[in-house]
C-alpha cells in the first residue's frame, strides 16, 4: 500500500530524514519507534505534504500513486490520513461543520453523494458517542479549549468517519494518561482491518502494549536503523536508545 | 513618583565642556547670499551651488511640520549662524599632523581615537567640529580596500560623479522642510563609497561636535554600498552644555546596491537641556536607506541627547529580497521631548523588515514612537514585524506609540506588538532589601529592557551604550 | 469650504426658520459655527487621512422629510420592545415597561424642553468631531431613553432605524440619548438598514450614559446596503463601576465611517469593545475608536476584525488614552485584518497615549493570511484550499459572533456573514 523508497527530507535547510525505506501493506500495523529527534513525526508531515518540509529525495509510492505528486487535500482524499500529535485549534469554525466539510470532500473524491445533513448528524453523533466525546463537542470550535485527550478523541473520531486507508498516528499517546490512552486505543484497534494499514509512530512502547503491531522499526538520524517483529519494543523498552547510537556509529 | 526614584535621576551631562579655538563664523541670516557664501568658503562647483538653491526655493515654501508628538519654540532661521570653523581649518590640513593639536584634544577627551596607533583605532574616524570636518583617520588604510572615507567637501571636489549621481537619490531636496534646509546650507558630513564585493576593512564612523554657540550644525551623510560590499558605520555626536536651543538638521542617505549590506549605528548624545528643561539640541534628522535587490540596511540607535528629537530612519526596500531593520533605543529624562521611529517602506517582492523600538521615558519627558509600515501592491510575500516596547519611570512623563500600518498586498503579512511597564518602588524595594542599591536596579532593569537593541550595536558601542544609558539615568529614579 | 456646506446652509437655516424654540435654534447655531469653521478633511487631516469624502460632495443632499414607509430589521420570535424609526422618525413603538420612558425631541412639552436643554448642553460641550457638530446644526429629531434607577429589563429595547426609499439624496440626522441609571441593567439593540435604492447620507449620534454600577450590553449594527453613506458616532460615559459590553459590525454601503469615544469616568469602569468590518465591492468602512481612561482602576478590552474583499477599503483607528491620574488601569487592543484580493486594502493605526505609569496597556495588530497549521489541518482531513480559506475566513469573523450573549442578535448576523462567504457548502449551518 505505501512504499518508501530512499526518501530523503529537510525543514529549513535542515536535513531531518536520510534514505529512509518502508514497506506497508494493507493489513499491516507498523510502529517506528526511536529517540527524540530522529525525524519521527518529520516523517508523518512529510508524507502528509505539509508546507516547509522539503522532499530532497527519493519515493513514497501509495496504492499505485507517487504520493509527492500530490497536494496535501489530494492525499488525504486518497486516503492517507494523518493523526496529529498537536490538533490545532480553530476557534470560529464548529467542530459540526469542519467533520461535514471533509467528510464531504473525501466521499466526493470517490464518487460518492454527500451525505445529507440529518444524516451527516446522525452519523457524527454516534461515532461521538463510541469515542467518548460528549455531543455538545460537535458544536464547539474545532479542539477549541478540548484537553489534550479530548484533542486526540477528536482525531479518532475523524478517523472513524474519513475511512482512510492508511492511518499514520503521531505519538498518539503523548500527554494521555492510561484511562484515556485505552479510549483510543480501542477506538483505533476497532479500525484495524485487512483492506486498512496503520502506521503507530511513538516513543514509548507502552502504547504497543494496546496496539499490537505487526512490525517494529526503529528510526535513528533519519533512517530505518533495525527492523523487527514485537519483541524489538520489548528489548527497546529495556535497554533504552543509547545502545541504537553505538549501533549506527 | 516618589521622591526615592527622583534622587536617582540627576546627572551631569559629561560632555557639556566647550573648546577654546578661535572661530570664523558668518553673521547669523539665511539667504540666497548666506548659501553662495557657504558654497564659495568650501570652493564648490557651479552644479552644487545650483542644487542648493534649488533647495533653498523649495524651502521658502514650505512650512515647518507640526504633526510630530513635541512641543517647542519654533527656530528663527535668521538668528542662527549657518556655517562656522576653527580658524586653523581656513587652510585645510593636509594631514591629521598639521591639524590644531587643541581639535584633537577635543575628541581625545571625548574617547574617540585620533591616532591611528591608538588600541582601539580598529575604527576609522571622521571628525566633524561644527561646520567643517577636522580629519579623517585611516583613509590610506582604507584607501588601499578601494575605499572613499572623507568628508562631503573633499567628496564634491574628488568624486563629483558618484556625488552627482547619488545626492538627493534618497532624499530629495523638497523631502520635507528640514531636509530642504538641509539640502541649502549643509557644511560638511561624511561621504563613503565601497565598491563591489568589498567588505570593509574596518568599522567607519563620524563623530559630530557642536562647539560654537548660536550656529546651526547640518550636516549630510552619504553612503554608497556597491554590489556585494558590506560595511558597518557608526556615528556619534556631543554638544557643550548652553541656555539657548541649537539646530541640528542632518540628512543621511544610503544606498545599498545589489546584495550590499549596511549597518548603520548612531549614539546620539546631544546635550538634552538642564533640569529646567532649558537649552539642548533640537535634533531635526532625516535619514533614509534605499534597499536594492537582496541587499540590507539595518539602523541601530540609541538616542539619549537633545531636547527635541524628530528622527525616523528610514528603509525604502525597493529590491526583491530586500531587508530593513531598525533597533532603536530612545531615552528621554527631564523635560526632553522625542517623537522617533521608522518607516519601512516595501515595494519589492519577498521584502522583510524588523522593528524594535524601546522607549524609556523618565521625569517629565515626552517619548514616542512613530512609525510607518507600507506594503504596496508590489510587495508580494512580505513581512514585517515590530514590537514597540515603552518603560515608564514616575508618573509625570508621557509614553506613545502612533504605528501606522497600511497594506494593499494579501500576500504580505504585517505584525505590530505594543506593550508598557515600569520601573516600581516595589521593584526597587526588592532590590535594595536584597542588597543593591536602587541606582544599579534602574540601570539592570533598564538594560535588560534594551538588550535586544544593544546586541545590534558593534561590540566597543553596546558597552559605551550601556554606560550613557546610566549616566543619563542618574538621579532618574525620584 | 466643501459642497456639502453650502447645501447645508440652506437646510440649517430653514430648519432655523421653522422653530420657536430659542434654546435650540441657538444650540443648533453653534454647532454650524463649529461646522463652518471646521477645515474640511483632506489628506493631511489626520484623523481623514485614509477616508476621502468625495462621495458626500457629488449629491444636493436636502434634510428628509418624513414620508417614507419600512420595516427594517425584524428579530422574529425574539421577545423585545422595539422602536422604529423610519428616516429618522419614530413611528412606532412596543409598550413599555415600567422604569423606562421615551422622550422626543420634536414632541416636547415645556417641561421636556427644559430637561432637553439640560441634557444636551451637558454633553460633548467642547465637540468638534466634523460629522457630530453637523449632527447638532442639523438636529431635527432626538430619540431619549431613559432607565430610571434599579430597573433590571428583561427583554432587550430594539431601535430599528431604517431608511425608506423616499428618502433618496436626504440626508439623516438623528440623535439617540441613553441614560441607564443607578444599578440598572439594560441590553440595547440598535439596528441600521435600509429599504432605499437611491443616494442616502445618514448621520446618527448615540450617546450612552452610564450611572454608576449601571449595566449595558449594546449592539451597534450598521447594515445598510447599496448607495449609503453612514457618518456617525457613538459616545459612551461610564460611572463608577458601571459595565458596558458593545458590539459594532458593519457592512455593506459605499462609506461607512464611526467614531467610537469611550470614556471612563468612575473607578472600577469595566469596557468590553468588540467590532467586525467586512468592506467588499468598493466599499469603504473606517472604525476610529477612542478610550479615554480619565480616572483609575477601570478595565478595557477591545477586539476588532475585518476582512475586506475585492476594491474594497477598511481603516481602523484605535486609540487609547490614559490620562495623568489613571494609574492601575487595564486596557488592551487587538486589531487584525485579512486581504482577500490585491485590489484590496487597509489602514490600521493602533495608538497608545500614556501619562500614567502604573498601568497594563498593550495592543497589537496585524495584516496577514491565516494561520498556515490552521489551513494544514483542513487540507489534511481532505478539504479543498480554496474551500477551506473560505472556512477559516468565516471563522476568523465567526469567533467574534460566537461570543455573543444574545443568541437572535447572532442569529440575525450569521446568515449575513455566511452570504458574504458562500463559496463554500460547508458553511451550511448544521445543529
Amino acid at each position: 500500500m505505501l512504499k518508501i523508497d530512499n526518501l530523503a527530507a529537510q525543514v529549513e535547510d535542515k536535513v531531518i530524514l536520510r534514505g529512509l525505506n518502508l514497506d506497508v501493506k494493507a493489513g499491516e500495523v507498523h510502529a517506528i519507534m526511536g529517540p527524540n529527534g530522529a525525524g519521527k513525526s518529520t516523517l508523518g508531515h512529510v508524507l502528509a505534504g505539509r508546507a516547509g518540509y522539503e522532499v530532497t529525495g527519493g519515493s513514497a509510492d501509495f496504492d499505485g500513486q507517487s504520493l509527492f505528486d500530490l497536494e496535501p487535500e489530494e492525499r488525504a482524499q486518497a486516503g492517507l490520513f494523518l493523526a496529529f500529535q498537536y490538533p490545532v485549534e480553530i476557534p470560529g469554525v464548529s467542530n459540526m461543520e469542519f467533520l461535514k466539510a471533509s467528510v464531504d470532500a473525501v466521499r466526493a473524491s470517490r464518487g460518492q453523494e454527500a451525505l445529507s445533513s440529518m444524516d451527516f448528524i446522525k452519523l457524527a453523533r454516534e461515532k461521538c458517542q463510541a469515542v467518548d466525546l460528549p455531543q455538545d463537542f460537535l458544536k464547539r470550535g474545532v479542539n477549541e479549549g478540548f484537553s489534550g485527550g479530548e484533542k486526540k478523541r477528536n482525531e479518532l473520531l475523524q478517523m472513524m468517519l474519513l475511512e482512510p486507508k492508511l492511518c499514520i498516528l503521531d505519538e498518539t499517546d503523548s500527554g494521555l494518561d492510561i484511562d484515556a490512552l485505552q479510549v483510543v486505543a480501542n477506538g483505533v484497534n476497532a479500525l484495524r482491518s485487512p483492506d486498512r494499514a496503520m502506521i503507530v509512530v511513538t516513543h514509548y512502547q507502552r502504547l504497543l502494549d494496546y496496539i499490537v503491531p505487526d512490525y517494529v522499526h526503529v528510526l535513528a538520524k533519519g533512517k530505518i536503523v533495525k527492523s523487527g517483529g514485537r519483541e524489538l519494543a520489548l528489548e527497546l523498552e529495556k535497554q533504552g536508545y543509547g545502545w541504537i547510537d553505538e549501533e549506527v556509529a | 513618583m516618589s521622591e526615592n526614584i527622583d534622587q536617582y535621576l540627576k546627572s551631569e551631562y559629561a560632555a557639556g565642556w566647550t573648546t577654546d579655538v578661535e572661530s570664523l563664523t558668518i553673521p547669523p541670516g539665511l539667504n540666497e547670499d548666506v548659501i553662495r557664501l557657504i558654497s564659495a568658503k568650501k570652493q564648490e562647483p557651479e552644479w552644487m551651488l545650483e542644487w542648493r538653491l534649488q533647495a533653498f526655493r523649495a524651502w521658502l515654501e514650505m512650512e515647518e511640520p507640526n504633526w510630530a508628538h513635541v512641543k517647542y519654540a519654533k527656530p528663527d532661521f535668521q538668528s542662527l549662524s549657518y556655517y562656522s570653523s576653527p580658524k586653523s581649518m581656513e587652510e585645510r590640513p593636509k594631514s591629521l599632523d598639521e591639524v590644531d593639536p587643541e581639535l584633537l584634544r577635543t575628541y581625545e577627551k571625548l574617547g574617540i581615537p585620533v591616532h591611528e596607533q591608538e588600541v582601539l583605532a580598529g575604527v576609522a574616524v571622521d571628525m566633524v567640529f561644527d561646520s567643517v570636518s577636522v580629519g579623517t583617520t585611516f583613509r590610506e588604510k582604507l584607501k588601499d580596500a578601494g575605499v572613499i572615507f572623507c568628508s562631503i567637501s573633499e567628496a564634491i571636489q574628488e568624486y563629483p560623479e558618484l556625488v552627482k549621481k547619488y545626492l538627493g537619490s534618497v532624499v530629495p531636496q523638497k523631502d520635507n522642510f528640514y531636509a530642504a534646509l538641509n539640502s541649502a546650507v549643509f557644511s560638511d558630513g561624511s561621504f563613503v563609497y565601497i565598491p563591489k564585493g568589498v567588505r570593509c576593512p574596518m568599522e567607519l564612523s563620524t563623530y559630530f561636535r557642536i562647539n560654537e554657540a548660536k550656529t546651526g550644525q547640518f550636516e549630510r551623510t552619504l553612503l554608497i554600498a556597491d554590489e556585494g560590499s558590506h560595511v558597518s558605520y557608526l556615528e556619534g555626536c556631543t554638544a557643550p552644555m548652553r541656555d539657548e536651543n541649537q539646530l541640528h538638521a542632518a540628512v543621511v542617505e544610503l544606498v545599498a546596491l545589489d546584495d550590499a549590506e549596511i549597518k548603520y549605528s548612531t549614539v546620539q548624545n546631544w546635550y538634552p537641556g538642564n533640569e529646567e528643561g532649558e537649552g539642548g539640541i533640537f535634533n531635526f534628522v532625516t535619514k533614509r536607506g534605499m534597499a536594492h535587490n537582496r541587499s540590507k540596511i539595518s539602523w541601530t540607535q540609541v538616542e539619549t541627547g537633545s531636547a527635541v528629537t524628530w528622527k525616523y530612519p528610514s528603509c525604502i526596500l525597493k529590491g526583491d529580497d530586500s531587508i530593513g531593520e531598525f533597533y532603536s533605543v530612545a531615552l528621554t529624562s527631564n523635560y526632553q521631548q522625542a517623537d522617533t521611529g521608522t518607516k519601512m517602506i516595501h515595494l519589492g517582492k519577498n521584502t522583510r523588515s524588523t522593528i524594535i523600538a524601546k522607549g524609556i521615558s523618565a521625569k517629565r519627558s515626552e517619548n514616542a514612537y512613530r512609525g510607518l509600515v507600507r506594503m504596496n501592491p508590489g510587495a508580494e510575500g512580505a513581512r514585517n514585524y515590530t514590537q514597540c516596547d515603552s518603560l515608564l519611570i514616575g508618573d509625570q512623563c508621557g509614553a506613545h506609540t502612533f504605528p501606522y500600518i497600511e497594506s494593499k498586498n494579501p500576500t504580505a503579512v504585517i505584525e505590530h506588538e505594543a506593550t508598557t511597564s515600569k520601573v516600581s518602588d516595589d521593584q526597587l524595594f526588592l532590590c535594595q532589601q536584597r542588597g543593591i542599591d536602587p541606582e544599579k536596579a534602574v540601570s539592570m532593569i533598564v538594560n535588560g529592557f534594551c538588550k535586544e537593541v544593544f546586541k545590534e550595536l558593534p561590540m566597543e558601542f553596546a558597552v559605551e551604550a550601556g554606560k550613557l544609558l546610566e549616566v543619563s539615568l542618574e538621579g532618574a529614579v525620584g | 469650504m466643501a459642497v456639502v456646506s453650502m447645501q447645508a446652509q440652506n437646510a440649517h437655516q430653514q430648519l432655523q426658520a421653522a422653530t420657536d424654540w430659542n434654546w435650540l435654534s441657538n444650540w443648533r447655531a453653534l454647532g454650524w459655527e463649529r461646522f463652518s469653521n471646521t477645515p474640511w478633511p483632506t489628506r493631511k487631516t489626520e484623523d481623514w487621512k485614509y477616508t476621502p469624502l468625495r462621495s458626500l460632495t457629488n449629491t444636493d443632499w436636502q434634510l428628509a422629510a418624513p414620508s417614507g414607509d419600512a420595516q427594517g430589521v425584524d428579530f422574529d420570535d425574539w421577545s423585545r420592545m422595539t422602536l422604529t424609526l423610519v428616516d429618522g422618525q419614530l413611528v412606532d413603538h412596543d409598550a413599555l415597561p415600567e422604569g423606562v420612558s421615551v422622550r422626543l425631541l420634536s414632541k416636547a412639552d415645556a417641561q421636556t424642553r427644559g430637561d432637553f436643554e439640560q441634557r444636551l448642553s451637558r454633553t460633548l460641550a467642547g465637540e468638534r468631531q466634523l460629522f457630530n457638530v453637523f449632527n447638532q446644526a442639523m438636529l431635527t429629531e432626538a430619540v431619549w431613553i431613559e432607565i430610571a434607577p434599579g430597573t433590571v429589563l428583561d427583554k432587550p429595547l430594539h431601535l430599528n432605524q431604517v431608511i425608506s426609499s423616499a428618502a433618496t439624496e436626504r440626508v439623516i440626522p438623528v440623535r439617540v440619548l441613553v441614560d441607564v441609571g443607578d444599578r440598572a441593567e439594560a441590553t440595547l439593540v440598535e439596528t441600521f438598514s435600509n429599504d432605499a435604492s437611491g443616494a442616502v447620507f445618514i448621520n446618527p449620534v448615540t450617546e450612552l450614559q452610564l450611572a454608576a454600577n449601571a449595566r449595558l450590553r449594546h449592539y451597534h449594527l450598521l447594515l445598510e446596503e447599496g448607495d449609503v453613506r453612514h457618518l456617525g458616532s457613538v459616545h459612551a460615559s461610564l460611572g463608577g463601576y458601571a459595565n458596558l459590553d458593545s458590539f459594532h459590525m458593519a457592512l455593506g454601503g459605499t462609506l461607512k465611517r464611526k467614531d467610537l469615544v469611550v470614556e471612563h469616568n468612575g473607578s472600577g469602569a469595566e469596557l468590553t469593545l468588540n467590532g467586525v468590518y467586512l468592506p467588499r465591492g468598493q466599499e469603504h468602512i473606517d472604525y476610529h475608536t477612542t478610550l479615554e481612561h480619565c480616572v483609575p482602576h477601570c478595565t478595557s478590552s477591545e477586539v476588532f476584525r475585518g476582512i475586506v474583499a475585492d476594491r474594497a477599503k477598511a481603516v481602523f483607528n484605535g486609540r487609547i488614552h490614559i490620562h495623568k491620574d489613571a494609574q492601575k488601569t487595564l486596557a488592551e487592543l487587538s486589531n487584525k485584518n485579512l486581504l482577500t484580493s490585491h485590489q484590496a486594502e487597509v489602514d490600521t493605526k493602533p495608538e497608545l497615549e500614556i501619562y500614567a505609569d502604573d498601568v497594563k496597556c498593550a495592543h497589537g495588530a496585524t495584516v496577514a493570511q491565516r494561520d498556515d497549521s490552521a489551513l494544514f489541518y483542513f487540507l489534511a482531513r481532505g478539504i479543498r484550499r480554496e474551500e477551506a480559506e473560505v472556512m477559516l475566513n468565516f471563522a476568523f469573523i465567526n469567533e467574534l459572533l460566537d461570543g455573543l450573549a444574545d443568541a437572535p442578535v447572532r442569529d440575525l448576523l450569521q446568515p449575513l456573514l455566511r452570504e458574504r462567504f458562500a463559496q463554500g457548502a460547508a458553511l451550511e449551518p448544521l445543529a
